[in-house]
């Protein structure tokens, strides 16, 4: 627990000195905040720069509000993804390329913790910053567009967040195996593109595929309660991840680290 | 009392053998020298020594430790090139590895204080390591294989990337180290083999070629020959020379005349009495010692 | 056009400039610390200054040089 912790409180020390403590939740709070501010300002827009003939009216319905929330959803599963993927893709293959790996791996610290802490730390930074986004965006969407209850913004947070967290853990899985940074980074998108479009072409039979948490989510915005495929999507997103979180506990251990 | 003993350890990459079987062992409060030309096998020894890569084949056995321990918790490393966070201060990274060694926080930081201090880089423990010269980053390596105060300190290529100056902070460095310390450190560098150990093992092509004690590998590869040399402009007849009975022959090489004999302290009085009945201005005369450099050559190509 | 600036209310919309600005900042603080980036320094700060929103976030993501 005390290496868990050590290594785990010098990616907090890393990320505070490098801004990442300041840029990721920022980046997160404009990605929540563009699509209600931008969607509630469309006819006004379309109106001055569409060129609409005269007198012609156009009339742009009000979506409703959680229809605003799952817009912010849908940049965080493109947007928000990519940040992740490729603000963790040097996690430990930067490490291992530059050396420092090396002076840390003589040290008698377990591969086990030095991952799960690592894995910890970009969860927890992810996490946080993906919750003030969606705070930022929740208190929009109540301003322009109507109510949303907290108690869903919460869950909207847990469940999509089991998302990112599927997404960091296949950026783990890739830093232990490949050492060029940018290669875990291409890889891991590559990872997530694929697990969509599978889960696109089987989708009678993978109900409860990761890829599909955000349309579980809508179903609960608007139906207010929370599908059972939800929690079964949940359940397989979580076993999912910490397979591969042991998967790559276990490539790091037998890889070389030269 | 030997501290670290292999038995024939291999290495392979791809089934192509690059350490063929070595055995060797290193005793308690020694220093020991891993000596050989590049891509003699090295770091990757070192390497397998330190638990970063594992053996293809045979046993590394430590003083007083089970098969099952953690090897790493007895042996303090210094990669060729040690890379460091470059953010972090001297001492936050000290720390930061004194606690992966499972030491707690205030012995980590005192530890930490008096390593920099006893390497010489006090001044700079809370600036940022970017900033520090090469010198000082290898020193601060040495603090941080200490840190846990291990049994056996493994330094790779110590000196060879530093400048004169950075070098000889090193090797004296090395040298009060080697008091305190069991200490095991490659090198290609002869000078520096010889300057700072007291054992030596050979290394060539994935094998250990020769091992022992400084002194008992020179006896053992020791030429018998008289080096000397003359005033600048001074030729001797060669032949004078050669006619002495116990010259084999001589060989000439930027004004130093190597003269290969059977017996020394025959050849040395009558080389003495030649030169004084000639009058040649000697300025150089060294009886016998093979220089490492020989002594090298000879193991290395025989 | 104006009649567009004249409807925004700015309250709601000052919060995204402020954003954009601390992100500008801080990459410039950050960019002015740093040794190395990937590609030339220079161009980097060009891309922070010029490209709002986007290019200090591609500054942080791609062209700052993690060690």
């Amino acid at each position: 627990m005390m290496q868990f912790m050590t290594v785990f409180k010098r990616e907090m020390l890393e990320a505070g000195r490098n801004f990442k403590w300041i840029w990721v939740p920022l980046v997160f709070i404009l990605l929540g905040i563009t699509d209600p501010i931008s969607t509630y300002y469309m006819p006004q827009i379309i109106e001055s720069v569409g060129g609409l003939p005269e007198g012609a009216t156009f009339e742009i319905p009000t979506p409703p509000p959680h229809d605003v929330l799952m817009m912010s959803l849908a940049q965080y599963s493109q947007l928000g993804v990519l940040v992740v993927a490729l603000m963790s893709m040097g996690l430990i293959s930067g490490e291992r390329k530059s050396g420092v790996a090396e002076l840390v791996l003589v040290k008698p610290v377990k591969y086990s913790t030095y991952v799960t802490a690592k894995w910890g730390a970009v969860n927890v930074l992810v996490l946080v910053s993906f919750f003030a986004g969606m705070l930022a965006s929740w208190y929009y969407v109540n301003l322009l567009f109507g109510d949303v209850s907290f108690i869903h913004l919460l869950w909207t947070w847990f469940f999509y967040g089991l998302w990112l967290l599927f997404v960091i853990s296949i950026s783990v899985f890739m830093n232990t195996l490949f050492k060029v940074p940018g290669l875990v980074g291409f890889l891991t998108i590559l990872f997530v593109i694929i697990t969509s479009i599978i889960t696109n072409i089987f989708s009678h039979v993978l109900d409860w595929s990761p890829a599909k948490l955000s349309g579980y989510i809508r179903t609960m915005l608007s139906e207010g309660s929370i599908p059972a495929d939800l929690w079964g999507t949940a359940l397989v997103t979580i076993g999912i991840s910490t397979a591969l979180l042991i998967a790559a506990i276990y490539t790091f251990r037998t890889k070389e680290m030269a | 009392m030997s501290l670290l003993t292999v038995q024939d350890l291999k290495k392979s990459y791809d089934g192509k053998p690059v350490i063929q079987g070595i055995d060797f062992s290193i005793n308690k409060g020694s220093c020991v020298a891993l000596l050989g030309p590049n891509g003699a096998g090295k770091t990757t020894t070192l390497r397998m020594l330190s638990g970063l890569i594992r053996s293809s084949g045979g046993k590394i056995s430590f003083e007083g430790m089970s098969d099952q321990s953690d090897i790493r918790f007895n042996i303090g490393y210094l990669p060729q090139h040690p890379v460091f966070h470059t953010w972090m201060s001297g001492k936050e990274f000290l720390i930061y590895v004194a606690r992966l060694a499972n030491m707690d926080k205030q012995i980590a930081s005192k530890r930490a204080d008096e390593l920099l201090a006893r390497v010489g880089i006090a001044d700079a423990k809370n600036k940022r390591i970017g900033k520090y010269s090469g010198g000082m980053k290898q020193r601060l390596g040495i603090a941080q294989a200490m840190i846990h105060q291990p049994k056996l300190l493994m330094l790779d290529e110590p000196v060879s990337a530093l400048d004169p100056i950075g070098r000889r902070e090193v090797l004296t460095l090395m040298e009060e180290l080697k008091q305190e310390t069991t200490l095991l450190f490659s090198t290609h560098i002869l000078n520096d083999a010889e300057e700072v150990s007291d054992e030596l093992l050979l290394m060539h092509n994935g094998k250990i070629v020769e091992a022992g004690s400084l002194e008992g590998v020179r006896q053992k590869y020791r030429v018998d020959k008289l080096d000397v040399s003359f005033q600048e402009g001074f030729t001797p007849e060669e032949a004078k020379i050669t006619a002495l009975p116990t010259v084999l022959r001589m060989e000439t090489n930027k004004g130093v005349h190597h003269i290969f004999v059977n017996d020394t302290n025959q050849a040395r009085d009558e080389f003495l009495q030649l030169i004084y009945t000639e009058g040649w201005p000697l300025e150089r005369f060294e009886v016998g010692r093979a220089s490492l450099e020989d002594l090298f050559m000879k193991v290395v190509n025989p | 056009m104006t009649e567009v600036f004249e409807t925004i209310n700015w309250a709601l919309v000052a919060p995204l400039l402020v954003i954009q600005l601390i992100l500008q900042v801080v990459a410039l603080i950050d960019w002015f610390r740093i040794e190395h980036t990937n590609g030339p320094k220079i161009m980097w700060l060009f891309i922070i200054l010029l490209l709002n929103m986007i290019g200090p976030i591609l500054y942080f993501v791609i062209g700052r040089r993690q060690d």
